[in-house]
């Protein structure tokens, strides 16, 4: 990753034109190609940026970064260069599920029949060929069960399970395999959608899950 | 279409349909009110595919039609109008009514009328006459304890049962169950049972303010239409099995206290306000009397001790400090008796009078 603060001007041509005036950037070039040009304001996002793959090329005034296809071009002349370090930053770890929903994950897989009464798991991480599938279960009549779990259940959340539904079906033995999306609130959009699609849903509490705190007493389940 | 009515009646009729308009659809057209003029007649309807609602309108209808306006606006409009007599008149070409009454004119683009679906006719032959004033105490009774969640679609509506001379509702989601048997002057003419929307009967219930002496029940495979004075309300009926009420009532109970209704329930209310938070109401008995007490983090503490016919060990239970005043409520006052087991096994709240109302209340689990 090469980092150069410099007082710069910003040219994009392409689909439409836009010039960042002279001040002082942060330019990010990333090993993949990728260039952003980011302000000390504006939040997050870059003020201009390139997404690879790119060819980058040095000039005598800055750099120039293209699209491999397309007309697409970032020219950044630099005006002053306060800093220019590059840092190798090795193997990226790939970004991990937030701490609910692992925690979720690793509750429902050691208590299945939150799922579903007589579910018993097969495997955590069931793999697919688009991602593996949280927990893969079968019913108390051997029926497969695939189970997504989300934090918060949402539209999103269905369309997932229904690709990893239909991956999942494309194996003989697996073609009645049903899906359920479990999570702490599942959305009145998605569970309509869920409903739509055959796919069943769930609210768990991960503090019930994990024993920290008794089921609320109810007359009947 | 073209009427002329007053700014009252057209007010009064239109704040009955609006309840029942939909506040949240992709059909625009279910978010209005039809006005709907023939024959010398004109009606108001409404609906969201679950409830339709049709209610007569005085006016003198100068030319026939239909048109849909948005119901929450028209009501805004019709109420802020300054003078009483009113006109409404459908200018086709420029889709829109005019509404004139005093100096003020509006004009208010119309809905798509092809989307707004019929609505049922009043019931026909196989119907049940009820006595109106019995019908709506009794859902008033239970309707607190019927469910909001629409997960749990068979727990949103009341079971309604008429035979003979006893009226039955039931409603329940799962924390209390609600049961009144109303027993009638007159043995109906005919009988019914279905689990009906809450959200419905509450409407009627409304609806039969009025005065009406009866109310007439017609019910199909997949609906119910119930009409009073004029009104026709339509529901769909709830499908599903509704839960075994009977086998969920203890056989026995370990106590039985008779308490005065009205006294015991202005306690609960009183210190439930410093049960916020979902902090449980909790109810310590001790040989003689019982102390009831709430406690909200970072909020405060209120506890009240009133003398009660109890003996034996001490118990504490707990409940939520809602579903115990609304099961009080319900009761509408007199002795109140309590039957408790224990604190995790439910209450039960009965009148005294043996007034057919029972209330049975699970408890929440006490930390400590």
């Amino acid at each position: 990753m090469r980092l150069i603060v410099a007082r710069c001007e910003v040219r994009y041509t392409g689909r439409l034109t836009a010039v960042l005036p002279e001040a002082l950037r942060l330019v990010m070039v990333k090993s993949d190609g990728s260039v952003m040009v980011h302000a000390d304001t504006g939040g997050y996002k870059p003020s201009n940026w390139m997404t690879a793959p790119t060819v980058i090329e040095e000039t005598p005034d800055g750099m120039v970064v293209r699209k491999l296809r397309g007309e697409d071009r970032l020219e950044i002349r630099i005006a002053e260069v306060v800093s220019d370090s590059e840092h190798d930053m090795g193997e990226a770890a790939a970004l991990e599920k937030d701490g609910v929903e692992a925690h979720l994950q690793e509750a429902l897989a050691a208590a299945p029949e939150w799922c579903g009464e007589g579910f018993r798991l097969v495997r955590r991480e069931w793999p697919t060929d688009i991602g593996p599938v949280d927990l893969m279960c079968r019913d108390s009549e051997d029926g497969w069960i695939a189970v997504e779990i989300k934090r918060i259940g949402t539209i999103e959340a269905v369309e997932q399970l229904t690709r990893y539904l239909e991956r999942i079906r494309r194996d003989p033995a697996m073609a009645d395999c049903r899906g359920i999306l479990a999570a702490q609130c599942v959305k009145p959009q998605a569970r309509v959608l869920a409903d739509s699609r055959g796919i069943a849903w769930v609210e768990v509490d991960l503090d019930v899950l994990r024993g920290e705190r008794e089921p609320d007493l109810t007359l009947f389940a | 279409m073209k009427l002329s009515t007053t700014r009252e009646a057209l007010s009064a009729q239109l704040q009955a349909v609006t309840r029942v308009a939909s506040t949240h659809t992709a059909v625009l057209a279910l978010s209005g009110v039809q006005l709907h003029a023939a024959a010398g007649t004109v009606e108001l309807r409404a609906t969201d595919l679950e409830v339709g609602l049709r209610v007569p309108l005085e006016a003198t209808p100068e030319r026939d039609g239909d048109v849909v306006l948005p119901a929450r606006l028209l009501l805004d409009v019709v109420r802020s109008l300054p003078s009483d007599a009113v006109t409404l008149e459908l200018r086709a070409a420029e889709q829109d009514v005019e509404i004139t009454s005093g100096g003020a004119v509006f004009h208010i683009r119309t809905l798509r009328a092809e989307d707004f679906p019929p609505l049922p006719e009043a019931p026909g032959d196989s119907t049940v006459s009820v006595p109106a004033r019995a019908f709506v105490d009794t859902v008033q009774t239970v309707a607190r304890a019927a469910s909001r969640d629409e997960t749990r679609p068979v727990l949103t509506g009341i079971l309604v049962s008429a035979s003979g001379r006893e009226l039955q509702m039931v409603a329940t989601d799962s924390y209390r169950l609600s049961v009144k048997r109303t027993e009638l002057e007159e043995a109906l003419e005919g009988s019914f049972e279905a689990n009906v929307p809450a959200r419905a009967l509450q409407e009627l219930a409304r609806l039969a303010q009025g005065g009406e002496d009866r109310l007439t029940v017609g019910v199909g495979a997949n609906q119910i239409v119930f009409q009073v004075g004029g009104a026709v309300l339509s529901s769909r009926l709830i499908d599903g099995q509704f839960p075994n009420y009977r086998q969920l009532v203890p056989e026995s109970f370990d106590h039985e206290l008779k308490l005065a209704g009205d006294e015991f329930t202005e306690v609960v209310r009183r210190i439930s306000l410093l049960a916020q938070k979902n902090a449980p109401l909790r109810l310590a008995f001790v040989e003689g009397e019982v102390t009831v007490s709430a406690q909200t983090p970072d909020v405060g503490e209120a506890r009240e001790t009133v003398p009660v016919p109890y003996s034996g060990e001490p118990l504490e239970i707990g409940f939520n400090p809602d579903f115990l005043r609304d099961g009080l409520e319900s009761l509408g006052g007199g002795d109140v008796v309590l039957k408790l087991i224990n604190p995790l096994r439910p209450g039960l709240i009965e009148g005294a009078d043996g007034s057919g109302f029972l209330y049975l209340i699970m408890p929440i689990r006490l930390n400590v």
